[in-house]
């Protein structure tokens, strides 16, 4: 039975018996949902067996014995203190601990620092490099490039006319 | 707040974290029967319940200084008895040699029956009378650890489902979701006993 008021009402008698009011409640839902009368008649009974329960019987002088146990424990406790052991609070064992992973912490952090640091010098020496570079001319000047290159060219000297001269 | 206004549990607590023995044991007498309750229907081992119900409270003696007012004194101790008595299960289950006299079931959600009286004030032959007692702790004893640790602390008025959600370290829909697979699970056992009425014919 999945309904809300159904399982509330569940719920309550699981722990305690209903109120009267609660009662009224579950008899009009019970009236309307006629279908649920055997599931809340079998929770009924369980709860009732539940609570029914036999006691565990408990040794008579169960009390004595867990205080004679405490105090045992007690005294255990003042003589590990009383040997020289220090007894240290909980958060000084957890001291050591938190300050290796402090120095490793710090560690890793430097290393990524110095890191950083050698990969912007890097860059910087990469830009200023190619700050360096002349520009490439403009595409333009090149256009008549091979017309003053074979002007440059001088013929080889005549041989025979320079003979003749002579 | 003045210890007066305080739960009357949380203040013999104060008590005990000062030294106070007669606070301690008003605490073991006052909750000695609920502990042995949970814990034998946990280790269904009377002797074992025994001893693991007398270590709930030197622990709590032992831990008194982390004991917080905020907390009903009753949902730290039925943690750390359900703690406690996990842990002997666990211990059990690496180590089944260790006790001839108890049965070792693999899982603690099997049954392990103790009937012999290794003592004179044996436990289980005083709670185990009559047959359809018997049913019901054997069906009990069927469920998995966590449904039957929740039927068992929603019993009576005692612990809110907030409080017993608590103790099993589950949300509060989980902790009600807990018990109803477990009721059912118990009504579907037990339905020959419920539908004739026989819990009332034999009480």
């Amino acid at each position: 039975m999945k309904d809300p008021q159904y399982e509330q009402l569940r719920e309550l008698n699981w722990r305690r018996k209903l109120t009267p009011a609660e009662q009224a409640q579950l008899n009009a839902f019970l009236a309307a949902h006629p279908e649920a009368l055997a599931d809340w008649e079998a929770e009924n009974s369980l709860t009732e067996a539940l609570n029914g329960l036999a006691e565990v019987p408990v040794a008579s002088n169960f009390t004595a014995r867990a205080v004679a146990a405490a105090r045992l424990a007690q005294a255990q406790g003042d003589r590990e203190a009383g040997n020289g052991r220090v007894v240290r609070p909980w958060w000084l064992r957890w001291l050591p601990k938190a300050a290796l992973a402090t120095v490793v912490l710090a560690a890793g952090l430097l290393s990524y620092s110095h890191l950083q640091q050698t990969h912007r010098a890097e860059v910087i020496r990469s830009l200023a490099t190619v700050s360096e570079v002349p520009s490439i001319p403009n595409p333009d000047i090149l256009r008549d490039f091979d017309t003053i290159a074979a002007m440059s060219v001088t013929p080889p000297a005549d041989e025979e006319l320079l003979k003749v001269m002579q | 707040m003045m210890s007066d206004e305080l739960d009357p549990d949380a203040a013999l607590m104060l008590r005990v974290k000062q030294g106070d023995w007669d606070a301690f044991t008003s605490l073991v007498d006052k909750y000695k029967q609920p502990v042995m309750n949970l814990v034998y229907r946990m280790l269904r081992d009377a002797s074992e319940a025994e001893d693991i119900s007398q270590a709930v409270f030197v622990q709590v003696f032992k831990s008194a200084h982390r004991y917080e007012i905020a907390s009903r004194f009753s949902t730290w101790l039925f943690t750390i008895a359900r703690n406690l008595s996990l842990n002997e299960i666990r211990r059990r289950s690496r180590h089944p040699a260790d006790s001839l006299d108890a049965t070792r079931p693999e899982h603690d959600d099997q049954p392990a029956q103790q009937y012999e009286d290794r003592r004179d004030l044996s436990p289980p032959d005083r709670v185990l009378h009559g047959e359809l007692e018997e049913k019901i702790e054997q069906a009990l004893a069927e469920l998995p650890e966590n449904q039957r640790t929740a039927i068992l602390l929603c019993r009576g008025d005692e612990m809110s489902y907030e409080e017993i959600a608590k103790v099993l370290g589950v949300s509060l829909s989980a902790t009600k979701s807990l018990i109803h697979r477990g009721r059912e699970t118990l009504k579907q056992k037990l339905k020959p006993y419920l539908r004739s009425g026989s819990w009332s014919e034999h009480k």
